[in-house]
């Protein structure tokens, strides 16, 4: 399992990749790993409203249907469109080419609440008892 | 005794076997085609055509079941719509020779009440008859509604009627209406290849169904590509060089090659002599009939969608077949606690019974199951995993209420939870059944057992 320490991390198994006010958002290695394959993803429209601990997008996997929870609040400025036609990517890449928005922020204190790798880390561990 | 049947619908062509079967002398009159709308003009062509929509589908995934094509998959419309007309014409033969087989006599022509025992005819080559009756079953049906200010042309703005005879798939459609006929019509015309817009006054597609069941039809539209516009209203149609421009509430503007307009059904209940005999109708112009299927005139009954209820042919023709014993003197009411419904749209839609929001209306003390298809072997053995089974109960006393389902044939799986229901069983009794696997039947089980929180096929919940 991955925790790569350059991200910071939401217990819903999300993570946030901030460059400035902007944050690219996905699914953690845990998150897919736990889904299995992923068949389709629910994306957010560009200019749509995410609010941090709410559902902002929904991912079906051969197992399960799972809300994806925002982990900051701000604006959605960007989709990944790959993941239309080929949402797997999740699964091969979950931090790299697998994000799923770019979120402009409108409370750049939220990333306070996140977690560091670490931290996240031993949160899965627990969790995962 | 003789029975006159106006309409050969699934009410009326089932009103008249059964009265013909308990004895009565029986005429039915027909202006159109026997099997009336569901069998000419709705229910049976599109579940034909949901049928080449549906091997479309498959075809192109034919791969994902280890199958290899060469070439394109392409629809054939005029063998499409030649094979849909043959189904129709082979259900069309099969009511006729029933007819024949039971006695039954049929004029094709419209009728017209003159007084409770007399009925003029008029037949297609244009001569009148007059036929004398003791009584008179009315089931003279519906059809698409129109909004008067964009009426049906049959060439760019469409009826349901018109969809299903068409010449050319339009590269492009806008659908009024994301009701049932409008839902199944979209999928159909999708797969065909149109570029399909719905767009619906109420906040969401089928919105008479279960809120959960809504939400995943809608998402179902999506992944399809059917885009879907809810909550706003259609205030301008106006028909160009370049297609049909549609102007919406909001001041946005939509363009296609054609519009289907799917936004209900309008009753036949003019030009029939309803107010020559002085038949009472209802608010909405729907004939007013008691549990009997009585009207408010002795010896004349009224059944299906003229009546105004529930519109749907197997009620019809329940209805159909209580008017037939009451007009022969053996004493029938009709029982609408358990009414099955079924949506051809992709995935299917079934349910039967109370939906969560109608018992908690009623101050019910409900508990309710889920169970995803997604969770069964039988699903990914078909590669159709889309779906769940949801079940309403009763708490306390465990009894079954309501079960709503979304997925691959959901039409069918319905019926156990139907007869269940109607038996008044509980939960339980459907939990503790063998049922068969690997089936898609193992849903409904599943979901009897989660609701108390008991199915197998679950992960723990999270503390």
């Amino acid at each position: 399992m991955n925790f790569p320490d350059d991200l910071k991390y939401h217990k819903e198994h999300t993570w946030v990749r901030i460059s400035g006010k902007k944050v690219t958002v996905g699914i953690t290695d845990y998150a897919q790993d736990s889904l299995g394959d992923i068949v389709y993803i629910d994306l957010p429209e560009v200019d749509a409203e995410i609010s941090k601990d709410s559902e902002f997008s929904e991912i079906e996997s051969t197992k399960a249907t799972s809300s994806v929870i925002a982990p900051v609040s701000g604006t959605v400025i960007e989709v990944n469109e790959d993941l239309e036609e080929s949402p797997e990517i999740i699964n091969e890449d979950p931090y790299g080419k697998g994000w799923i928005a770019v979120v402009e922020l409108s409370d750049p204190s939220e990333i306070d609440d996140l977690l560091d790798s670490a931290d996240y880390e031993r949160y899965v561990e627990e969790e995962a008892k | 005794m003789r029975l006159l049947v106006l309409g050969a619908g699934p009410g009326g062509y089932v009103a008249a076997l059964k009265a013909a079967q308990l004895g009565a002398e029986v005429t039915v009159v027909e202006d159109t085609e026997v099997g009336g709308t569901c069998l000419n003009r709705g229910c049976i062509p599109t579940k034909a055509l949901v049928a080449s929509a549906e091997a479309i589908h498959k075809a192109r995934r034919l791969k994902d079941y280890g199958v290899d094509v060469s070439g394109e998959i392409m629809p054939n419309l005029s063998r499409i719509m030649e094979r849909k007309d043959k189904v129709v014409s082979t259900q069309v033969k099969g009511i006729r020779s029933l007819f024949k087989s039971w006695g039954v006599n049929l004029i094709e022509g419209k009728g017209m009440l003159l007084t409770p025992e007399k009925v003029e005819v008029e037949k297609r080559d244009g001569s009148v008859e007059i036929v004398e009756t003791d009584k008179i079953i009315i089931a003279t049906g519906s059809r698409p509604a129109q909004i008067p200010i964009f009426p049906f042309d049959g060439e760019h703005i469409l009826s349901s009627d018109d969809a299903l005879d068409i010449k050319s798939i339009p590269k492009s459609l806008i659908i009024v209406g994301a009701g049932v006929i409008g839902c199944e019509f979209a999928c159909i015309f999708r797969e065909l290849g149109t570029e399909v817009t719905m767009v619906e006054m109420m906040p969401g597609a089928i919105s008479t169904e279960d809120p959960e069941i809504s939400r995943l039809l809608e998402k179902e539209l999506k992944k399809k590509k059917i885009k879907l516009m809810t909550g706003v209203k259609v205030e301008k149609v106006e028909g160009r060089h370049d297609g049909i421009h549609v102007g919406l509430s909001g001041g946005k503007e939509l363009l296609a090659e054609k519009l289907l307009v799917s936004i209900g059904r309008s009753l036949n209940t003019e030009g029939i002599g309803l107010e020559a005999v002085g038949i009472k109708k209802g608010a909405r112009g729907e004939i007013v009939v008691n549990e009997k299927m009585e009207t408010n005139i002795e010896g004349i009954y009224a059944i299906g969608d003229v009546t105004g209820g529930i519109l749907l042919a197997h009620v019809a023709s329940k209805e159909g077949v209580v008017a037939a014993y009451n007009a022969c003197g053996i004493e029938k009411r009709i029982d609408y606690s358990v009414v099955p419904a079924a949506i051809f749209t992709s995935p299917e839609i079934a349910s039967v019974g109370l939906r969560e929001n109608e018992a908690s209306e009623k101050g019910i003390d409900y508990a309710t199951g889920h169970f995803q298809f997604r969770a069964l072997g039988k699903a990914h053995a078909m590669g159709e995993i889309t779906g769940f089974v949801k079940v309403v109960a009763e708490r306390g006393s465990d009894r079954l209420l309501g079960v709503h389902i979304i997925g691959p044939n959901a039409s069918d799986l319905v019926h156990e939870a139907a007869v269940a229901i109607k038996a008044g069983l509980k939960v339980r009794d459907i939990a503790d059944t063998i049922h068969a696997h690997p089936t898609l039947s193992e849903g409904l089980m599943e979901a009897a057992e989660d609701v108390h929180g008991e199915a197998i096929h679950v992960p723990k919940p999270k503390k």
